[in-house]
Order: structure tokens, then sequence, then C-alpha cells
């Protein structure tokens, strides 16, 4: 078979982080090819630099049998290579056959629209596709995996050769999952080229026909799917296992603080956890497992949809002041969206969610507010001079051992971190993983929601797995291992399971 | 050669601390400007600057009445909202405030009580629609502008002009009150005499709520959060904080202040004409706050700021009026233009800033 793609010898460095180093992609014409790695591994980098957004340091690509070294975006796409991106990018206001012609629209030689025409050659296509959607229909309308087929029809329309797919499963059911495939497997019969990117090890099973796999910008290994297995592509993902200090050291857990009862809400159910004093329990899983909006739930900022939250023996409901006055405390994910308050500075920025708590006393006393501030600098080791400077002046480590300091104000005794590390350089976040330790030392309860099991190792006392909204395993530990808990957050083990009884 | 060093340096100091002082207290220098501007205006029309001009830039209702709007338009605005039904609101309550004096016999609690309660009401209901249904305020308070006036021309027509003080469209203060002299004589026309310079009643209200509203955004707990909502509305909801009655809270302030401003309008002015009062009032406070310093886009502005706005404001109007070849109906192009130009200082003047600082980076970068 012929290669559609060739990338050779791919170099690219942001500043003086290197995030590809030499590697190589090879796409056959008219297969699905996986590509993996976990987070940071270079993927989306790499697509960037076949779509021509990012231009490369060296080497080349060959598609199509041309070579492109300084691709531009323009080039690209009349070349034939689309990207579908994880968020759905259609336009609502418009209907289905408009979507398709967008900026391709047919006109007349009085340069009015040829409707007709338009609407029938949509059906043609949906048709030729076996996609079932309406082309007068208005987009609004459509179901998620709807508007997904309807973005992937209208890069065929545009003649792609090669489609980008980048998670397309995340947003549907198992049942548009399998229609989705099956649309893909004849187009590909068709002579087009994918290029598909997840993290679901058994999807890729079924339906990839080779891989590639990516760790920290290098090339890793590749070839057909059919000879590999889960676990070996795993391997191949996270590295063969590093030594490393270790700094945990088991603790005398308390009572039980913090009890789950059937807990569900959305994108996750039926969660039962029961969390001591003291204990620290990493969440884990995919994004989009449900782990984070779980956290989100335990804080009252999205509503329980069924079961409870118990906090120091006291069933919760309600907003997130609520929780607050109860003595949960959540640092959220997305720090420039959900932290930062951009026009004050760092002393106010700490203080915020402590004068929630302490309205009663509406007045501001600056000196008690200053010394409670150089307390926390001292113990968050936090690098600012002037409690009077702006929050966006420090450094991404240090804004957010502000928001540490600001939940830790609050005396809260429940502490949440949703991807507490994100957006932080390495040093920091071995501050911050030991600061959990330290809080935990005194008698915090601290729940993490990380996809950084290395971390969860080091910290915590368990690590919750969950897949699809669902607690898929419970590791103590002693179990936590980074193979094992990739396996179960990606469902490997199903996969595996599924295909020994196929043999 | 050493000597030189320490002379380059705090040339440098100088050069940067007027850099932070301007980029911090810009509205004091515009005021600055805009008066100086006055007086050579006054001067080259034969007369002398004196306190005379800068007791009317202290007791015009540009300042005292469109002022007093403008700090509640200020918190608005720093919520990232906007309240266009100001104008209208000071008619509506000014209004019922002069009826119900007329009606009291001259109640002066009364009346207060009147203005204050008239004001709230409109407030809330801008507050209530924008903040709890989660409409866009600016749809809101078009809507609310347009009714709270008309709703005062109507029923300005339909009674008794014994209570209405006028006969010809215009709620009127009755001068046979027993408290009308101290209302209007003593309070909203008087002045005390400090040494030279004449220091109306009126603006001693002003600056006292000018200060009470200092000390709220900057002191308490409750101003701490009207900024953080407008700065990041989604850190604020995720710190517990009740974003959509921070929101009411802000418009029934404005309320609030729009029923303290139409006391003094019917106390300084004595009437209050529902088809021509207060016109574009609304974006009289809305200069008046732009030319404090207060972004536009909310989470940032100084309430002093605002107060010194609302004096560059009136100062402006005073200018042009002190010209004798210009006509009252270029005043609005006059306006326009001044604050386009203070607008266009504020958001092009960081952008010439930082690229400034790259190029001295740069400079730096081959001189090594």
């Amino acid at each position: 078979m012929n290669n559609i793609l060739e990338m050779r010898n791919i170099t690219k460095a942001f500043g003086g982080v290197q995030a590809l180093t030499n590697v190589h992609l090879e796409v056959a014409e008219g297969e699905i090819h996986a590509l993996m790695g976990e987070n940071g591994a270079g993927k989306s980098t790499l697509m960037n630099i076949l779509t021509g957004v990012v231009p490369m340091d060296a080497g080349k690509i060959v598609f199509d049998k041309k070579t492109y070294v300084h691709p531009t975006i323009r080039q690209m796409e009349a070349a034939g290579i689309a990207f579908v991106h994880q968020e759905i990018n259609v336009i609502n206001d418009l209907m289905v056959y408009e979507n398709i012609f967008l900026n391709r629209e047919i006109q007349n030689k009085w340069h009015v629209l040829e409707k007709k025409r338009m609407i029938r050659e949509t059906e043609e296509l949906f048709e030729r596709l076996g996609v079932k959607i309406d082309p007068m229909q208005m987009v609004s309308e459509l179901k998620t995996s709807e508007k997904q087929l309807l973005e992937i029809c209208r890069s065929l329309h545009a003649n792609a050769k090669l489609l980008i797919l980048d998670e397309p499963t995340t947003a549907l059911s198992n049942e548009e999952i399998s229609h989705l495939f099956g649309i893909l497997k004849k187009m590909k019969q068709e002579g087009t080229s994918f290029i598909f990117i997840s993290h679901k090890m058994p999807e890729i099973f079924e339906i990839a026909d080779r891989y590639t796999v990516f760790r920290n910008g290098w090339f890793v290994s590749s070839g057909p799917i059919s000879e590999t297995t889960p676990q070996k592509m795993t391997t191949d993902m996270i590295g063969v296992e590093y030594a490393e200090k270790d700094v945990y050291h088991p603790r005398k857990l308390g009572d039980i603080v913090l009890r789950l009862n059937r807990l569900s809400g959305h994108g996750f159910s039926d969660v039962d956890l029961e969390v001591r004093k003291g204990e620290i329990v990493a969440f884990t899983g995919l994004a989009g497992c449900g782990a984070s909006e779980l956290m989100q739930t335990m804080f009252g900022v999205l509503p329980i949809e069924n079961g409870f939250v118990e906090v120091a023996g006291k069933k919760i409901n309600g907003r997130i002041y609520q929780f607050m006055r109860n003595r949960v405390a959540m640092l959220p994910s997305n720090r420039k969206e959900n932290s930062v308050i951009p026009d004050m500075t760092i002393l106010e920025n700490m203080q915020i969610a402590e004068h929630r708590l302490s309205r009663k006393k509406p007045v501001i006393f600056r000196r008690e507010e200053e010394k409670k501030y150089e307390e926390l600098k001292e113990m968050l080791h936090i690098k600012a001079e002037d409690p009077d400077a702006p929050i966006n002046s420090l450094s991404g480590g240090n804004q957010q051992k502000v928001f540490l300091a600001k939940w830790l104000n609050t005396d809260a005794d429940v502490l949440l971190f949703d991807n507490p590390t994100q957006g932080v350089d390495v040093g920091a976040k071995a501050e911050i993983y030991q600061l959990i330790l330290e809080f935990a030392e005194e008698g915090k309860t601290v729940l993490i929601n990380t996809l950084e099991i290395p971390e969860i190792k080091k910290v915590s006392d368990r690590c919750v797995v969950f897949y699809e909204g669902r607690v898929a395993k419970v590791f103590e530990h002693e179990e936590i291992d980074e193979k094992t808990v990739m396996m179960y957050s990606t469902n490997a083990v199903k996969a595996a399971g599924g295909n020994k009884n196929g043999k | 050669m050493a000597n030189n060093k320490t002379n380059n340096k705090s040339g440098v100091n100088i050069g940067k601390m007027l850099m932070q002082s301007w980029s911090r207290y810009s509205y004091v220098f515009v005021l600055l400007i805009i008066l100086i501007v006055y007086a050579v205006t006054i001067n080259a029309g034969g007369n002398n600057f004196n306190s005379r001009h800068i007791t009317g830039i202290l007791s015009s209702q540009n300042t005292v009445i469109v002022g007093t709007i403008a700090i509640g338009m200020a918190l608005v605005i720093i919520t990232g909202q906007i309240d266009l039904s100001v104008g209208s609101a000071l008619v509506l309550c000014t209004g019922v405030t002069i009826l119900v004096y007329n009606m009291t016999n001259g109640n002066v609690f009364l009346m207060i009580l009147t203005a204050l309660a008239a004001g709230l009401l409109c407030g809330l209901i801008n507050g209530l629609l924008v903040g709890l249904a989660k409409m866009p305020p600016f749809i809101v308070t078009l809507g609310t502008m347009l009714i709270y006036r008309s709703l005062t021309l109507s029923f300005v027509r339909e009674i008794d002009p014994a209570y209405t003080g006028s006969s010809s469209s215009q709620f009127s203060m009755l001068s046979d009150m027993a408290s009308y002299d101290f209302l209007r004589m003593k309070f909203g026309t008087g002045s005390l005499k400090i040494g030279n310079i004449q220091l109306p009643y009126i603006t001693f209200l002003f600056v006292a709520l000018t200060i009470f509203f200092i000390f709220m955004m900057s002191k308490t707990k409750f101003g701490k959060s009207i900024y953080a909502v407008g700065s990041n509305e989604k850190t604020s909801h995720l710190t517990g904080i009740s974003v959509q009655w921070v929101k009411v809270s802000v418009f029934v302030i404005t309320g609030l202040l729009v029923g303290v401003a139409s006391f003094i309008q019917a106390c300084k002015i004595g009437n209050v004409t529902p088809a021509s009062s207060g016109t574009s009032y609304e974006m009289y406070a809305i200069a008046a706050v732009v030319l404090g310093g207060v972004n536009m886009a909310g989470g940032r502005g100084k309430i002093l700021g605002v107060f010194f706005g609302a004096l560059s404001y009136t100062t402006i109007n005073l200018i042009i009026v002190s010209i004798p070849q210009l006509s009252t109906d270029i005043q609005d192009t006059f306006q326009g233009i001044v604050l386009i130009a203070v607008i266009f200082i504020q958001t092009v003047g960081p952008v010439i800033r930082e690229k400034f600082v790259e190029l001295r980076k740069r400079a730096q970068n081959t001189d090594k």
C-alpha cells in the first residue's frame, strides 16, 4: 500500500522546551492510523505542524507525493488535510446543508445561491456514507454525535484525503460510537485515510489498522495493531518506571469525615466513597471520565442528581457557600479562568474567600490581613515581594500557591484539588505535592483529581480510577502502579479480556 | 563618571514615578489640564479666573446631581454592566418627591423618605430583571428608561395642578410651605463661606457620599466582592460569592443614589419637567465615570476618580459656555470630542508604553 503521508525527522522546540525530537509518522492510503501518547507527548504539536498552524524547526512532510518544508494552513487545506477538533466546530444557527457548503457555496452567474443543488448534493453525500440527517434541519437541533458526523462529512465534501480525528468519541454514547465507526470504515474503503487520536484502548483495537506511539516528544514504536497488545502499548506510552525518592510515609488516619453515598450527577453515577480525616485520596481517569464533575458536585458547583454528600456527619446539599461553611474548599482546575481575579492584588486574591465567610464583620482590617498574608506566605513558600502587586505578576506556580493559601485561609478541613499542578513547572509541582502531604499531616483531608499517575503514587493513600463516570477500581497506596492504573482508566482491562475471549 | 551614573538613575526614577502616578491618578491630571484650559479661556475673555469660578464648578448640577448618580453608575460599570435608566428614574423620583412634598404640607422627612423609596424601587426593578432573570442590562435599562419617563409624562397631566404645583406639565415645589425657605434658599442654593471661597451646602452632601463610597469600595468585604464580580464572574461564583445578588445590589444602590439626586434636584432647582429634565443624564454620568478612569469592561476603577471625573465633566461644560462665540448647541460636540480623547489616551497609552518597553529591551539586547 502507498503512503499518503510521511513525516520525517520532525523537530520542534518552544522556547527552551523540546516538544518533538526527530519523530516519524507514516500513514498509508485508506488506513486508520492511531496516534498514541500521554498528555504532553507531542501529538497535538505534530498535528499542528501537519496542518500548518505551527512551523517546524527541522524535518519534512511528504503528502500526496508533494514535499513540504514550510507548509501554511491554506496549502495543507488545499492539499486535502482536514482537522476535526475535539470541540465541535459547526455553526448552530445555520442549516445542515449550509454548514456543508460553508465558504464554498454554489452560485449561479448572478451570484445567487443555488439552494436546491446544494441540498441535493448534501443528500447524495449523506446517502453514500449512510448518514441519516436531514439537510434542511437547523444544526442547533442536532445531537452532539450528529454534529460530529456533520463536521466529518463537511471535511470529506471538501475533498479531504486525510482526516485528523482528535478524540472524536468523548461526547458519544456506545451506540453512536459504533455508528461513527461504521461510517469511518465505509470512508476508508473509498480511500480516505485517518489519523485517529484517542486514549480509549478498546476503541483503538476495534477501529485502527496501525499505530504510532510517542513519549515526551520522542518516537517510541509503530506497527500494525494486530501485532501489539493493550499492555504493551501502555508500557510504550508511559515508559519503564524510573526510580524516585519516595516522600510518602503512612500516617495515622482519623474518623470518617467525608462520605459519598450512591452519588450521581452530571457525568458520573453511583459513586460510593468514605474518606478519613488526614487521608489523601486521588481521583484519576481520562478527560471526561467524570472525576472533575464529581469534585465540583462535592462543592455545590454542579447539582446532586441522586444520593448524598456527608461532611463530618452532616448531609450537605446546596450552593457553594453551604459547602464553604461546612469547611469544604475546592481549588478548581483551569487556574486562569476559575481562580485568578486579574484586576486584584495578591493580598485581595488571597482574602476573597475568607471575606465571604466572615461577612458578618463587614469592615476590612488591613493590619490583620497583612499578618495572615505573611504567615501563609511563609508556610507555602510563596515567592512574592509586595502584597499589593497584581496577581498576574507572579509565575504560575506561585499563583497556584496563592490560591492554596486562599482556601487554607478559610480554615477548611476537606480540601478538594482539581488538577492542582496544571500549568506549573516541575519544581513548583514537587513543592505543591510536598505541601499537600504537610496539610494531611496536620489533619486536613485532601482529595486530588489529576491525570499524572506518578504524582499520585508519591502522595496518595488511595487512588480511585474512573472510567466513563463510574468507579472502575480503587487502589491502596502499595497497589498504585502506573501501568495498572492506566489500564483501568483506558479500560484496557476489558479490551485485553475481549481479545482473549475472541481467541 | 560615578556621579553621572547616579544622576542618570535618579532621572529614570523620577520619570518612572511620574509615569506611575499618571497611570494611577490620571483623573487628577485630566481635571488639572481641563482647569487650566478653563482659566485660560476665562482670562482670554477679559475676566479674571477666581474663586467664584471654583464655586461655580462645585455647585453646578452637573457636579452634584450627575456626580451623585455617577457614583452609582460606577458601581454598576465596575460589575461589568450598564444602567441607562438613571436619567428617567431621576425625573420619576423627583416628580414623586415634589408631589409628596406638596401633598403633605411640606413634610421634609416624608419627602426624603419618598425620594429614597422611589429610587430604591426603580433600582430594584432593574436589578431583579438583570440579576435574577439574567437579562442583558443594556436592554433592561433601555426599557425602563423609556418606561420611567413616559410614566412621569403621562401622570403629570392627570394630576391636579394644586398638587403638582404647576399647570404647565411640570412638578414644582409650592413656595407657601413652612419648610420651603429652608430647603430651597438655605440648603438647595445656599453656601458656606470659608475665607474667600463659597462652598455650597449640597456640595458637602456630594463629598460625604463620595467619602462613604470610597470607604465601602476599599475597606469593606462587600466592596471587594463588587470588584471581584466585575473582574472574573466565574471565579467569584466558585469563591462562594452570590454573583446575582451583588448584581442586584449595585442596581439598588444606584437607585438609592438617584433618590438622593432627586432630593438635591428638588432643593436646588425646585421643579422638574418630565419632558426635558434629566435627558441624557445617563450619558453624562457614564462620561463622568469614564473621565474618572473607571474601566468600562469592569473590575477596575476608583470612586475618588468618579468624583474628579464629575468635576472634569462640569468644567468642560463651563469652558464651552464661557466662550460667547459658541452656541450651546455645539456643546455636546465638544463633550464628545473630549470624551473620545480621554478614552483614546486610556486605551492607546498602555499599548504605546508596551512598545517602548519592548524597543528598550531590544536595544539592551543588541548592546550586549
